[in-house]
């Protein structure tokens, strides 16, 4: 009775742990998804007053920024479309693991982990090249841009964080099945 | 031919297969934690190094008017988040080779921590190096949409130490990679 019981939990348990994986990955599908697109379309024109010499008339130039004219941000992108279509192989794998002694469970989690380094290393480039634009670096004279492109900056900062957020969720995925991998160890 | 060799395992005493395979995970373990430590101490000992000093043009000045710029990595926080982050790495591979030798019998507890702990220092590793990777480029490259300048022509051992350190840590991510791939390893050993 007891050994019936204990096994009914066991299965249970590991019902709620893929239903939570899965869920989890889903999750991340849709907020890597969002941070790419947002980059992707991300792109804004202003035409600035720039002004040679007190003597010239100012002349008015267009600006324009776009995702690719940075290649920290052509990373950023590729990263997230990379890490979009793993979580959707990794959705049609993971329904396919039954049990914990899978050897599919245990190649998913080595490559979530990877799929974690891209997208972190990938959002330290973009954070680090926003950073540049938005306060600037007087030392070499990299002047901030944000203050001239505000939008193309606040729709880089949600990609950013909506990113960010996706490579949390791709580390909850490798710590559950972590401590998943432990509740069962001996 | 699978069904008559998979009683035969199983019918094998553990304690005669377990401790060598356990042994020579565990001296890869150390072994790959001390080339760990190595390359995450270098990496912020050459990226803390990094400094020249050069005699710059003026801008607004005529170019003969040069005036000495020093470049120096606490000018960039994406350089101080990369000497922050690779000495913390630096410290926990000290503490996780003396735990891996010290404690010869690893208990399910130090198993997990290490298992988690490896994937958050691959995390803090990878981003690391993003970070200071993307402004090494821009240094390198410069962006002429942004009218940033590259700097690499000017300050050429300056570059050569970051780019050393960004390749460095970049090692040692995957070294980190290969270490929790390990510890999920153990753990998935364990498995009833």
């Amino acid at each position: 009775m007891d050994g019936v019981g204990s096994n009914l939990k066991v299965v249970e348990s590991s019902r709620r742990i893929r239903y939570c994986d899965g869920l989890l990955r889903v999750v991340g599908l849709v907020l890597t998804l969002v941070a790419a697109i947002l980059t992707g379309v991300d792109k804004e024109t202003k035409t600035v007053p720039i002004s040679i010499t007190k003597t010239l008339p100012t002349l008015h130039v267009p600006v324009t920024a776009k995702w690719h004219y940075m290649s920290a941000f052509v990373y950023f992108l590729i990263s997230n479309a990379i890490a979009f279509s793993y979580s959707a192989a990794s959705l049609v794998a993971s329904m396919a693991v039954r049990t914990s002694k899978d050897k599919t469970g245990i190649v998913l989690v080595v490559l979530d982990m990877t799929m974690m380094g891209l997208l972190l290393s990938a959002n330290g480039a973009a954070i680090a090249v926003g950073v540049l634009g938005q306060y600037g670096n007087s030392h070499v004279q990299w002047k901030r841009v944000c203050n001239l492109l505000g939008g193309f900056c606040h729709q880089m900062t949600a990609a950013i964080i909506l990113s960010l957020v996706g490579s949390l969720i791709f580390f909850w995925l490798v710590a559950l099945a972590i401590l998943n991998l432990h509740k069962k160890s001996r | 031919m699978a069904s008559t060799d998979k009683p035969t395992t199983v019918s094998t005493p553990a304690s005669e297969a377990a401790p060598p395979a356990a042994a020579k995970y565990s001296a890869l373990d150390v072994g790959l934690r001390v080339l760990l430590f190595a390359a995450s101490v270098s990496a912020a000992v050459v990226m803390g190094t990094a400094k020249q000093t050069e005699m710059v043009p003026v801008p607004g000045f005529p170019p003969t008017i040069r005036v000495p710029f020093t470049a120096k990595f606490n000018h960039s926080p994406a350089f101080i988040y990369f000497i922050a982050a690779l000495s913390l790495t630096g410290l926990y591979s000290i503490i996780t080779t003396l735990a891996s030798i010290s404690v010869s019998r690893k208990t399910k507890t130090i198993l997990l921590a290490l298992a988690l702990l490896d994937v958050v220092f691959v995390g803090i590793v990878a981003s690391a190096t993003g970070a200071a990777g993307g402004v090494a480029y821009i240094g390198l490259r410069g962006n002429n949409h942004v009218r940033w300048n590259k700097i690499c022509n000017v300050y050429d051992k300056f570059c050569r130490h970051i780019g050393s350190a960004v390749a460095l840590s970049l090692f040692a991510a995957v070294l980190l990679v290969f270490l929790s791939m390990i510890s999920t390893f153990t753990l998935y050993k364990k498995i009833r």
